[in-house]
This record gives structure tokens, sequence and C-alpha cells, in this order.
């Protein structure tokens, strides 16, 4: 009995310790800054975002799911846009393609030979460089939303 | 599809391979449970595919 008793005093210390311990972390790095960094993290490198708050199925799947993307929307020779576009679509594509973060480096060392639309195989390839920048910037978002603590 | 080179999808390999990739990102991305993510996975996927092959029938009328 006594025994018990003294290991739930033990545990309502260290939970009073971690729970003072994590307002002076608080105090040193607010949370809403914590959240940015998250969210840069997620932009920059798919999924890190989430492996930062120890997230590691969601953190491999949206990296996994955002270089499946890149990889085969370059190797189909998709056309992966620059900030030298001419037209409106030509900037929401290349805002889309930089959503994937270093990827678009990646992507841009992968398609050597240059973009070739005039296939379908190509035309597919855009989609998919595009649809990997905005499902990564979805998940920037969903790690924000979590690092924030709001129920993701 | 071969992987000699990169991707080369057809028409049908392109659609599926979006919607099942899509459809596992936004599975976990959704839901916590294994149990609820497969059954969001599974009913994405099929969502991505009936709406896809409708689209393609209801745009046939124009392609002649």
């Amino acid at each position: 009995m006594d025994i018990n008793r003294a290991n739930e005093q033990a545990d309502e210390q260290l939970a009073a310790a971690v729970r003072e311990q994590s307002a002076i972390a608080d105090k040193i790095v607010p949370p809403e800054t914590k959240a940015w960094g998250v969210a840069l993290a997620g932009w920059l490198v798919p999924g890190l975002g989430h492996a930062l708050q120890k997230m590691w199925g969601r953190a491999v799947v949206v990296f996994l799911t955002v270089g499946l993307f890149v990889f085969a929307g370059a190797s189909m020779r998709g056309n992966l846009f620059t900030v030298q576009g001419s037209d409106a679509f030509d900037a929401l594509g290349y805002l889309a393609d930089l959503g994937t973060g270093s990827f678009y480096l990646l992507a841009r060392t992968l398609e050597r030979n240059g973009a070739d639309v005039s296939r379908a195989g190509g035309d597919y390839g855009t989609r998919f460089l595009a649809t990997a920048g905005v499902l990564n910037l979805l998940a920037a978002l969903h790690a924000y939303e979590a690092a924030r603590g709001r129920k993701a | 599809m071969s992987l000699h080179g990169g991707f080369h999808f057809t028409h049908i390999q392109a659609f599926l391979f979006f919607a099942a990739v899509i459809s596992v990102a936004f599975g976990f991305l959704g839901r916590r449970q294994p149990k609820d993510r497969i059954k969001y996975i599974l009913w994405s996927f099929c969502l991505f595919l009936i709406v896809g092959v409708g689209i393609g029938w209801l745009m046939y009328p124009f392609s002649h």
C-alpha cells in the first residue's frame, strides 16, 4: 500500500517537473515560433515537419509520396517551371513546383534533357510535379497545425 | 510502366498511379487509426476512379 502511494507521489512529482520544464521551454522558444519552424522544415524537406514531432508514419509517407511524384514527373520529362515565366499560368506552375522545397532542385538535376510536353507522358509529368508541390505544402500546413496543438 | 530510364506510363497507368499515391497521402494525413486509414485510402481511391472515369465519359461526345 505504502509502495503504491510512494509510486503515485513520484509520478505526480515527475509530471510536475515535466510541466515546469515545458513551460520554461515555451518561454525560450514560443510555440508559435516553433510551429513556423516546423512548417518551414516540412516545406524544405518533405516529411521533416512531421518527423520533428515524432510522427514517423506520416513523415515517411509524405517523404515517399512527394519523392515519388517528383521522380515520376521529372523522369517523364514534365515541365518544371522557372521564375522566367511568361504568363500567370507559368507563375502559378512555378509556385506549385516550388512547394516541393529542396526536391525542386532534385527535379532539376534529374531532368537533364529538359521538358518534353509534346507527348502525353510529358504533360502528365508536369501535373505530377505540380501535385508533389501542392501535396508538400498541404503536409507542411498539417505539421504546422499539429505543432500548434490543434487536432491533426 | 518501365523503370529503365524512368517512368513510362500509359494513360490508365498514370491515372491509377496518381489516384493510389494521393489516396495513401490523404489517408495518412487525414486519419490516425490504422483501420480508419485503410478505409479512407480505399474509399478515396474508389472515388478517384469513379470520378475520373465519369469525367472521361462526359468528355467523350466532344472528342467526335
